[in-house]
């Protein structure tokens, strides 16, 4: 029960992006198509997962003056893991993500979650603790990816669903990405209060 | 004294382990990414002279192009330029045919607005090129269409076209 609520309470709950408003720069900056939104997510849920694994697995020889700074080198090692690995396997995404994967490194997600969750729990519970958070920040941004390519190009995942000249290109520049996130938390919050 | 001696050799022994994991992941990855880079700059210069069989890095007084050959006989030349955008410069390879006429233009790599200044790299708006030659004006709003709201993209593009004629001239 306690494993299925570390897992569960990541993806609407404590919806990173949506509940707790944490890790919004990569959100704004890569959700203007869906499939940016869902290589960015999958970078994240690595490092995330990994990272949580690898610090719950490491807390009990850490000392506490230093684990900050442990932290940041784990986070950081598995983010260049990541860069290394999309350059070199899907460089097109790689391209166009560009510098927001090295920027994952103060995804504030990933040392909120090392901090507050990983290193005071073991690793199984961490490490679905990482996942849950993961396939949280993904559901997010995917959403919001997806509206925003709708709304602003007329396509989903690259395919045109109606003449792009008859989008509101506003919806895949910065400012679409606030709309979206605003009328996505205010759904939520709906949903909330009905559900209570 | 003792206890920070004591954190700085685990910090040490994290750093190392990081660094060495790095390090074979790098091995691994590197090779991959060299041979990523190099495929896709030669499809782009294929792009933009279809004609040429094979490319050979040309000597420019100024700028960087390449010579396409065919046979025995020099088709053409991709000039590689990089105009200042809105945001950044947009790297650009611009080939032009042994009539001194452009015939592709293709951006590599480019920093403006989604939606509007990085609509430069859509094939509609670069076919406008082709056929330009050094005598023509190209210049957006007189004989090149500027793309909607992206004026200072359109411009630079067409800036690059004109530096690539001019550099096309001076390269054996």
């Amino acid at each position: 029960m306690s494993l299925w609520k570390n897992f569960n309470q990541g993806i609407l709950k404590e919806n990173p992006v949506l509940r707790l408003m944490i890790g919004l720069c990569p959100v704004l900056a890569v959700s203007n198509s869906a499939i940016n939104a869902l290589g960015m997510s999958a970078a994240v849920a690595f490092v995330l997962t990994c990272s949580n694994l690898v610090v719950a697995a490491i807390r009990r020889i850490v000392p506490d003056e230093i684990r900050i700074p442990i932290f940041i080198i784990i986070i950081s090692t598995f983010v260049t893991i990541s860069d290394y690995v999309m350059q070199a396997f899907t460089p097109d995404l790689y391209k166009a993500l560009g510098v927001f994967v090295p920027l994952i490194v103060v995804n504030c997600i990933i040392l909120g979650r090392a901090e507050a969750f990983a290193y005071r729990n073991p690793v199984l519970n961490s490490v679905l603790d990482g996942l849950g958070m993961s396939l949280g920040f993904t559901v997010a941004l995917v959403s919001i990816g997806v509206i925003r390519e709708v709304l602003g190009a007329g396509s989903v995942f690259g395919i045109t669903l109606f003449n792009p000249a008859a989008a509101a290109t506003i919806m895949i520049l910065p400012p679409g990405a606030f709309i979206t996130i605003g009328f996505l938390m205010a759904f939520l919050n709906k949903l909330e209060n009905k559900v209570q | 004294m003792g206890k920070i001696a004591k954190l700085a050799m685990i910090l040490t022994v994290f750093c190392v382990i990081a660094s060495g994991s790095l390090a074979f992941v790098y091995l691994f990855t590197q090779p991959k990414i060299e041979t990523n880079a190099e495929k896709s700059f030669e499809m782009s210069l294929r792009e933009v002279l279809p004609v040429a069989e094979i490319f050979k890095a040309a000597k420019c007084s100024e700028g960087e192009a390449y010579i396409g050959i065919k046979g025995d006989k020099t088709v053409g030349l991709a000039v590689s330029v990089a105009p200042r955008g809105y945001s950044g410069a947009i790297k650009m390879l611009v080939g032009i045919n042994a009539d001194g006429k452009v015939i592709g233009v293709k951006v590599l790599d480019q920093r403006e607005t989604p939606g509007l200044g990085a609509n430069v790299v859509k094939r509609s708006f670069l076919a406008q090129f082709c056929g330009k030659t050094v005598k023509d004006e190209i210049e957006p709003k007189k004989d090149i269409d500027a793309i909607t709201g992206a004026t200072i993209s359109s411009r630079a593009v067409a800036r690059g076209v004109k530096e690539a004629l001019k550099t096309a001239k001076e390269c054996k």
